[in-house]
């Protein structure tokens, strides 16, 4: 029987559909049983959607300025050589 | 500028590419540049990310005329930058050190009794979808600096699984872990943002 732990341990390879048919059964029998787990699931599911729409990724104008000079040299230099 | 998410879009961008059209890289360089940085960081932190990622710009130029298309422009490029990386690794006799031996976070499973059964559960449904969640600045900033907290290999296999949509295989071959190894890192993430969502639920407070 899995325990409320042992569900934490694979709840992500439930989440993204990675667990072999036994494992994914024992999963969905715990979180009928479960309402603490079932929030848990729920939630964690929640923070994995919110992970996928937001990217933090927020790069510098100078970064992106600098790789677009450095581009343009080379480009100038490749034309340059014909 | 051509609409990349479609195969054809991606396909005008590379022949433009392909003529070295300064503008196509513009673009290609603020589509792709998150990704692999993303990359750089597994390998080398934060300190010579963007060193590598400069560097690949400019070897871009010339390999694109040898790109077949095997693969698609975004995963070739990662490679590109994990080729890079790991020659720079090997030059100065660094190695990427990854903890992959625990599954759960501690927070999380000091949440758990000795049965493996909840002590501290969750108490709030999170009920509101992503775009929702998002919508609250305050919540939105406590996220930019959890993300910004993780380790590095977390924050990496994170930012290529989830927001770049690559498959297992790719992050595996362009990050050098085994599966597992990427299912830890990935799980791992998640719980943390799962924590401070739950405790910004409950607080308000990052």
């Amino acid at each position: 029987m899995l325990s409320c732990r042992g569900l934490a341990h694979i709840a992500s390879d439930y989440i993204d559909d990675e667990l072999g048919t036994v494992n994914k059964l024992s999963v969905r029998m715990h979180l009928l049983m479960c309402p603490h787990c079932r929030t848990f699931m729920g939630n964690l599911r929640a923070s994995a959607a919110l992970l996928e729409k937001h990217s933090a990724q927020t790069l510098s104008a100078d970064y992106l300025q600098r790789i677009d000079r450095e581009i343009e040299r080379a480009l100038s230099n490749d034309n340059s050589r014909g | 500028m051509t609409n990349t998410s479609s195969p054809e879009g991606e396909i005008a961008l590379i022949e433009l590419l392909k003529k070295g059209d300064q503008a196509a890289y513009k673009h290609a360089v603020r589509l792709y540049t998150p990704g692999m940085l993303a990359v750089a960081r597994f390998y080398h932190g934060n300190a010579n990310a963007e060193d590598v990622v400069q560097d690949c710009w400019v070897t871009v130029i010339d390999a694109i005329n040898k790109f077949e298309g095997r693969a698609g422009l975004k995963t070739w490029l990662h490679r590109i930058v994990a080729n890079r990386a790991k020659n720079r690794l090997r030059t100065t006799n660094r190695e990427v050190s990854t903890d992959f031996s625990e599954t759960l976070d501690p927070e999380l499973d000091s949440r758990y009794g000795s049965s493996g059964r909840w002590l501290k559960p969750p108490t709030l449904k999170t009920d509101e979808s992503a775009d929702q969640l998002l919508e609250n600045d305050a919540l939105k900033e406590c996220l930019n600096q959890h993300l910004s907290r993780l380790p590095e290999a977390q924050r990496s296999a994170l930012v290529l699984y989830e927001t770049h949509h690559h498959k297992s295989d790719d992050i595996c071959n362009i990050l050098d872990i085994s599966h597992s190894n990427l299912r830890v890192l990935i799980h791992r993430a998640r719980q943390k943002i799962f924590l401070m969502v739950e405790h910004f639920q409950e607080t308000g407070e990052c």
